[in-house]
């Protein structure tokens, strides 16, 4: 790895000063498992002048319950994430999501705020600067998008349009089910957008010197079942190759409330909404979910060579609502 | 390259111009700076454990967070030394591969012992990282079943396909417990 300044940051207030001072020449490190391969690789044109640790600003690593609202600090681990009683009782869908991020000793490092804010996966964008990258690309300012002529097979089959890499977050699938809110915090204070606004086709919400400080979830009313499903080659430390959260409550055989939400199928996350009014106010059986996985997938345009990824997530959404 | 910057930071770097860190009970005091024998703010853990203290039982092979060969404790957590900054290891306590054996008399802890029993490696490159995450795994929980210990071990990989033996050897220490 190249060297850089590095600053142990001490306040969220006093890390957006220093984002704001390097002006978009430094990145933020917390657990470090998506950042460093990003440095090795140095699969970006800019290399940052300066990493600053938000591990050493305390009290962000919290998981807890106020007034029926969750709240998860972007320093929480993910390993704290999937042990936690509290979500193992009331946030099934987000355990089950943490649970299946990677391998036991990553979940030991990465965190909350860091699975959100990870960068994409798409080959041609991470391809290595010491094998002959960097690749230019949309992504990285200006290019065309090399995955729409070549190999596609893990990239977007909805909502893709300049750039084709997927949202490899997990939990953040999860959290949109939940209706999840993220806060933001920058020089002027904090603000709260909803999960599924945080992430755009080129990246996500987060203006150059802001950081995530932790995310929120709306109280539960009544008995839910939950579940996140995801399709990867290994079970351990693949990325998802789709991946499907749902969040449902069944009375007496009838849906009153549905959320469904899709995970690696679109540059963020896709909220099924027309499967959610289908199934909203029906009596579950295998036709109408049947019908609602056609229509979650109703929009899919897939690329080269990934038509399967469609059949498997209409699938997932059968299973995350049948099972 | 040292940690430089403007006042504050470098007020702040005045401070932190060493990394104490405990590595198998020894204490390390370790220098921040580009200069050799210095901690530079780019070395992963892995390097500084291998190149710097000499440590070289911890593996790296993929460099990438892929891979567990590079597995070590920190406060008794399995983590990857390769996507560890050691500039951010300030207070930890890290247990290699190195430590486990009892520093008085030498014995093997019954982990590396069961390995052996059991013969479970092949070419031994993977074996540090899977010894490291079956030390949390046992240590977190003494006798785990056979699928805490598939799932404890997930994120290691050998290429030589030692997984049953290694499966079995952690078993017989987890079956030894109860």
């Amino acid at each position: 790895m190249r060297s850089f300044t590095h600053i142990n940051a001490g306040t969220v207030h006093e890390t957006c000063a220093l984002l704001s001072k390097y002006n978009g020449k430094a990145v933020l490190n917390a657990g470090g498992t998506d950042l460093l391969s990003t440095l090795k690789g140095e699969h970006l044109f800019d290399y940052p002048e300066a990493v600053i640790n938000t591990k050493t600003i305390s009290g962000l690593d919290y998981i807890r319950e106020d007034g029926g609202v969750l709240e998860i600090g972007a320093l929480a681990k993910l390993s704290e994430i999937v042990k936690s009683p509290l979500l193992k009782k009331n946030y099934m869908a987000l355990v089950e999501a943490a649970r299946s991020v990677a391998t036991p000793q990553i979940r030991n490092a990465a965190t909350m705020g860091g699975n959100l804010c990870q960068d994409v996966r798409c080959w041609y964008y991470r391809y290595p600067r010491h094998i002959g990258g960097p690749i230019r690309c949309l992504r990285k300012g200006s290019g065309p998008c090399l995955a729409v002529k070549g190999d596609n097979r893990y990239h977007a089959i909805m909502g893709g349009r300049r750039c084709f890499a997927v949202c490899p977050s997990d939990t953040a699938v999860a959290l949109v089910a939940l209706d999840a809110q993220i806060t933001i915090a920058g020089p002027k204070g904090e603000r709260k957008i909803a999960m599924i606004d945080f992430y755009s086709p080129l990246g996500n919400a987060l203006k150059k010197d802001e950081m995530v400080t932790g995310i929120t979830v709306p109280r539960i009313t009544g008995p839910m079942k939950q579940r996140y499903l995801k399709f990867a080659l290994r079970k351990p430390v693949d990325f998802a190759i789709v991946g499907v959260a749902s969040v449902i409550a069944i009375e007496e055989g009838v849906c009153t409330d549905v959320r469904i939400a899709l995970g690696a199928v679109a540059p963020g996350v896709v909220r099924a909404r027309r499967a959610e009014e289908t199934l909203r106010g029906c009596y579950i059986n295998e036709d109408i979910v049947s019908q609602a996985a056609e229509e979650a997938l109703a929009g899919a345009r897939p690329l080269s060579m990934n038509a399967y990824k469609v059949e498997i997530t209409k699938t997932l959404v059968k299973r995350a609502i049948l099972i | 390259m040292a940690i430089k910057t403007g006042t504050s930071a470098r007020k702040k770097a005045m401070k932190e111009q060493y990394i104490r860190l405990t590595v198998n009970g020894q204490r390390y005091d370790l220098e921040v700076g580009g200069e050799h024998g210095q901690v530079d703010p780019a070395h992963t853990l892995a390097h500084t454990l291998r190149e710097t203290i000499g440590l070289t039982g911890t593996k790296v092979s993929c460099d990438n967070g892929a891979c567990g060969c590079c597995t070590v404790l920190m406060d008794r957590k399995a983590v990857l030394s390769c996507m560890t900054l050691t500039v951010e290891c300030d207070g930890k306590t890290i247990t290699t591969i190195e430590g486990l054996k009892d520093p008085k008399t030498g014995k093997l802890d019954p982990l590396q012992q069961a390995f052996i029993d059991y013969t479970a490696f092949q070419c031994g490159f993977c074996t540090p990282g899977i010894i490291m995450s079956a030390k949390a795994l046992l240590d977190e929980y003494a006798s785990p079943t056979e699928e805490e210990v598939k799932e404890g071990l997930s994120g290691n990989f050998c290429r030589c396909i030692s997984h049953y033996q290694v499966v079995k050897a952690v078993m017989a220490v987890s079956v030894k417990a109860r």
